[in-house]
């Protein structure tokens, strides 16, 4: 345990980067279609709501202090159930990982690399991600601290079109009924999941339950202030007319860039998006190795590092056109609001109910 | 033993022989049935279980001297290649036939002048002979005598080629142990300054030392250099690369995690942050562990320039790690992938140098580099009026020709000239090496993925520099983990009387390292 700890400060900036990740891109687009311009206010609604369910997160495993989730389910639903439930978590967790890949090389496909086969471009970030979570905890975070900065140079190059954005776009506020605002919740909250890699996480922090409580509500807080800027800021960019046309409005904004020593900035932002896809890869992945692990009673995760690795090369390239990784997409976002929301609420439950409280579960590696 | 030059008094080894033949033997048995119960060996016997011991190997000498009225024999031992001849002659010959005739086997020690002691153990005498030792055996005594007489060469202290400063001190490392630690101890004067020595080598028994301030540096670490030095096991330790190679923590890593420097004022300002040094014996090399990625572009000269220009130095020394790495890579990924990120009006100028290469950017480059890298070896290997020869030939002559021979284009001239020129800023030879290395994966990468395999390639870099250690220490400190307080001298070099801490990575034992070095200015203000 102790050379595997990371402090509050450290989980803050792992929440931060499993957030923020695909979604970015197309958040916008998705929203526009559901709640026209108010799909911001999705944004601050499905922020909210988080933060409730990062509460309830924090309320669960502050009984069971130095345990992850897969430590806690057995205790609570018995070890026979808990060890299904567990592989249950593994396996969405790879698919959400699997998603992520998708979505990464639907994009770069579109924009970069048409020709590239899709398998070298998946590869590369999931070697390149394997070898970082064959480390402990510790060094993630720490490689995470070091690519934050690149969020800020995102947050200037949107900031950029404000020069030539138009108010009035966002007018008039709240004409698209709270329904459609409700509806493009979801789909923020799709956008915004990542806060749930505290459910292992937390585990591995060091210091006060508040402090730990604080770091992640404040890094959801944080990325859910960043969402909405992002969202924002393409709604007053665009009319509606032009929005409905681009399906990734963050790059069609910055593709319209051009600084005297470069052009196209849409190039230079996907370059450094990238390396926010692959954090909240790597975040996905070290979860399912943890859970792989646990289910296996294995000693450490590093053994099941390479074999998850091509797991998800493997499945990452079965859908073959956009229309099924659409549905993939469906399904998989579907799965992470049910294993984040419904079933910790009932975990959190059962815990309450049953008086559990972690003593034995002393986690180790 | 030609170089014993023979004064008056001495009897010749032929004449001593036979004149004391007969009384000499019945004396000397006489004697050591007296003293000991055991059978003394006789001079003659030594000689011969020496030579054997040393393979009868020529340069070990033997030298038998009486004088008329003495009883015993003496038998002056050692191996002319280790010991300074001079040395010999001075301190014990010269005394010996001035004041021979006066004194007596017995007490003939004492007009020495070199530092003797007395060994009692024969199994020693052929490490003290490789220690550079001359040894005395006294005829019928067990024990002898070992006087120091080791031949020391020295070249002259000048200033390392490789780390030349503009400020500051202009001495550097010799391949001398002691004046090395000498160089040191002037600088800290401390009791703190611990020095152990060792030895490793099965066959070379080649010495070193380990170097630390009590107090400072973590016991912890100390010892684990100590420990992981006493597991070297190996015949042969010759350079100090090997006691490196054998103590690194991740030897397939590129990047060095243990700093050579050959500058004193860098080993002493390492010293005191906490770091340990080893040097070898006959190596100018002071090897400083555990380093950070940061000190590897730490330089004497920062810290005797204005912190703002010793800020900017630094910044610069960091932009070139970036530059040296990634520039070819990127202008590979621009022309080959990206053409549309260069701005209008640049486009044109790069088109039309690139337009009647024959080669793709990333074959045009891999030339150019290799190129370059072939040329700095040659130079190096060269003696040096040559070698400026050949950096002009290779040069301008190449780098003129092949650009108008329609081979490489003008612009990877630049790209390829300012990546080289970033190479070498960084102070520490071991680390432009990495760099140089590295560059090529991500050049690959580049002309395959474009920016995409850029990222990927620094990515893993740096995945692989938080992963690094130095003795269990992180070698990314303090950027992985991200230690603000010790930001202060790595990117930047703040004024001397702010850097209150040592650096954390080093895990010192006392942290505080400066306090209120202006308080003089408080004191005026009241005034």
């Amino acid at each position: 345990m102790k050379n595997n700890s990371i402090t509050p400060r450290q989980l803050f900036f792992v929440i931060i980067q499993t957030q923020i990740g695909v979604g970015i891109l197309s958040l916008p687009f998705t929203l526009f279609t559901k709640a026209k311009t108010d799909g911001w206010m999705s944004v601050m609604i499905a922020g909210v709501l988080i933060q409730f369910v990062i509460l309830m997160i924090w309320l669960l495993m502050k009984r069971f202090p130095g345990s992850t989730l897969y430590d806690v389910i057995p205790l609570l639903i018995g070890p026979a159930a808990g060890k299904v439930l567990n592989a249950l978590y593994t396996i969405h967790f790879i698919f959400v990982s699997v998603l992520i890949l998708m979505y990464f090389h639907q994009i770069t496909g579109r924009w970069i690399f048409p020709e590239t086969p899709k398998w070298v471009m998946i590869s590369c970030v999931a070697l390149t991600s394997g070898y970082l979570i064959t480390s402990s905890a510790r060094i993630i975070a720490r490689f995470f601290i070091i690519m934050t900065p690149l969020l800020i140079v995102l947050f200037l190059l949107i900031a950029y079109s404000y020069t030539d954005a138009h108010l009035l776009y966002i007018l008039p506020v709240g004409v698209h009924g709270m329904k459609n605002v409700l509806v493009g919740t979801q789909d923020a909250t799709v956008a915004l999941l990542g806060f749930d890699a505290a459910l292992v996480f937390f585990a591995y922090t060091n210091g006060k339950p508040e402090k730990k409580l604080k770091a992640v509500s404040l890094a959801a807080l944080c990325v859910t202030l960043f969402y909405t800027y992002v969202t924002f800021t393409t709604f007053i960019y665009f009319n509606s007319e032009e929005i409905i046309i681009v399906p990734e409005p963050v790059l069609y904004m910055l593709k319209a860039f051009s600084f005297k020593v470069i052009e196209r900035t849409d190039l230079v932002f996907m370059s450094l998006w990238l390396v926010s896809v692959a954090t909240s890869f790597m975040s996905y992945l070290f979860i399912a190795a943890k859970g792989v692990q646990s289910v296996l009673k294995l000693k450490h995760h590093k053994k099941t590092i390479p074999y998850l690795v091509f797991t998800s090369i493997i499945l990452a390239t079965i859908p073959k056109s956009n229309l099924q990784i659409q549905q993939w997409g469906k399904y998989i976002s579907l799965s992470g609001i049910i294993f984040t929301i419904p079933i910790i609420c009932l975990l959190l439950i059962i815990a309450v109910a049953r008086k559990k409280q972690g003593g034995n579960a002393q986690y180790e590696k | 033993m030609t170089q014993f030059k023979k004064p008056k008094p001495l009897v010749s080894e032929e004449q001593q022989k036979a004149s004391s033949s007969q009384e000499e033997e019945t004396r000397r048995t006489a004697l050591t049935t007296q003293t000991s119960t055991k059978a003394v060996m006789t001079l003659e016997e030594r000689e011969t279980q020496l030579s054997s011991i040393f393979h009868k190997s020529s340069d070990l000498n033997f030298k038998y001297i009486s004088f008329d009225k003495w009883a015993r024999r003496l038998l002056f031992v050692n191996l002319e290649t280790s010991s300074d001849v001079k040395l010999v002659q001075e301190q014990i010959i010269n005394p010996l036939f001035e004041l021979g005739e006066t004194i007596t086997p017995d007490t003939f020690h004492l007009i020495i002048e070199a530092e003797t002691t007395i060994e009692a153990e024969f199994n020693t005498a052929s490490g003290l002979l490789l220690d550079g030792k001359t040894l005395i055996f006294i005829e019928g005594y067990d024990v002898f005598y070992a006087a120091s007489t080791a031949a020391t060469y020295k070249r002259d202290i000048v200033e390392p080629t490789n780390e030349r400063v503009i400020r500051g001190a202009h001495d550097g490392f010799i391949e001398d142990l002691t004046t090395n630690i000498t160089m040191l101890r002037k600088r800290i004067k401390s009791p703190k300054l611990v020095v152990k020595y060792f030895t490793v080598g099965k066959e070379t028994h080649s010495k070193g030392a380990i170097i630390y301030m009590e107090g400072i540096a973590n016991q912890e670490i100390v010892q684990k250099v100590e420990h992981r030095i006493s597991c070297i096991d190996s015949d042969s330790v010759l350079t100090p690369g090997n006691i490196i190679e054998s103590i690194e923590d991740h030897p397939y890593s590129p990047f060095p995690q243990i700093m050579d420097t050959e500058r004193p004022d860098r080993a002493a300002g390492n010293l005191m942050e906490g770091r340990i040094v080893v040097m070898s014996a006959l190596s100018p090399m002071a090897s400083i562990m555990p380093a950070n990625f940061f000190s590897f572009y730490q330089s004497s000269d920062d810290y005797n320039t204005r912190w703002l220009l010793g800020s900017f130095f630094r910044f610069i020394r960091i932009f070139s790690f970036f530059t040296a790495l990634g520039f070819p890579a990127v202008y590979i990924a621009v022309v080959s992938y990206h053409f549309e990120v260069i701005p209008s009006g640049m486009v044109l100028a790069i088109k039309s140098s690139l337009e009647n290469i024959p080669y793709p950017p990333l074959i045009e480059a891999m030339i150019m580099e290799l190129t370059i890298e072939l040329i700095r070896e040659a130079s190096i290997r060269l003696p040096s009026p040559i070698g400026q020869t050949i950096a002009i030939v290779g040069g301008l002559v190449i780098g003129d020709a092949v650009v108008s021979a329609g081979l490489v284009s003008n612009m990877m001239i630049i790209v390829v000239a300012i990546t080289a020129i970033s190479a070498y800023i960084v102070p520490s030879s071991e680390m432009s090496e990495a760099v140089r290395i590295i560059r090529f994966p991500l050049m690959v990468l580049a002309g395959t993925l474009g920016f995409i395999g850029i990222v990927i390639g620094f990515m893993v870099l740096f995945i692989h520099l938080t992963k690094l250690t130095s003795f269990g220490t992180p070698f990314f400190s303090p950027v992985a983990p991200l230690r603000m307080q010790n930001l202060r001298d790595t990117f930047i070099r703040l004024p001397f009387w702010k850097l209150n801490q040592r650096p954390l990575d080093a895990k010192p034992q006392k942290l505080r390292q400066e306090n209120r070095s202006r308080k003089w200015e408080e004191e005026e203000d009241e005034e």
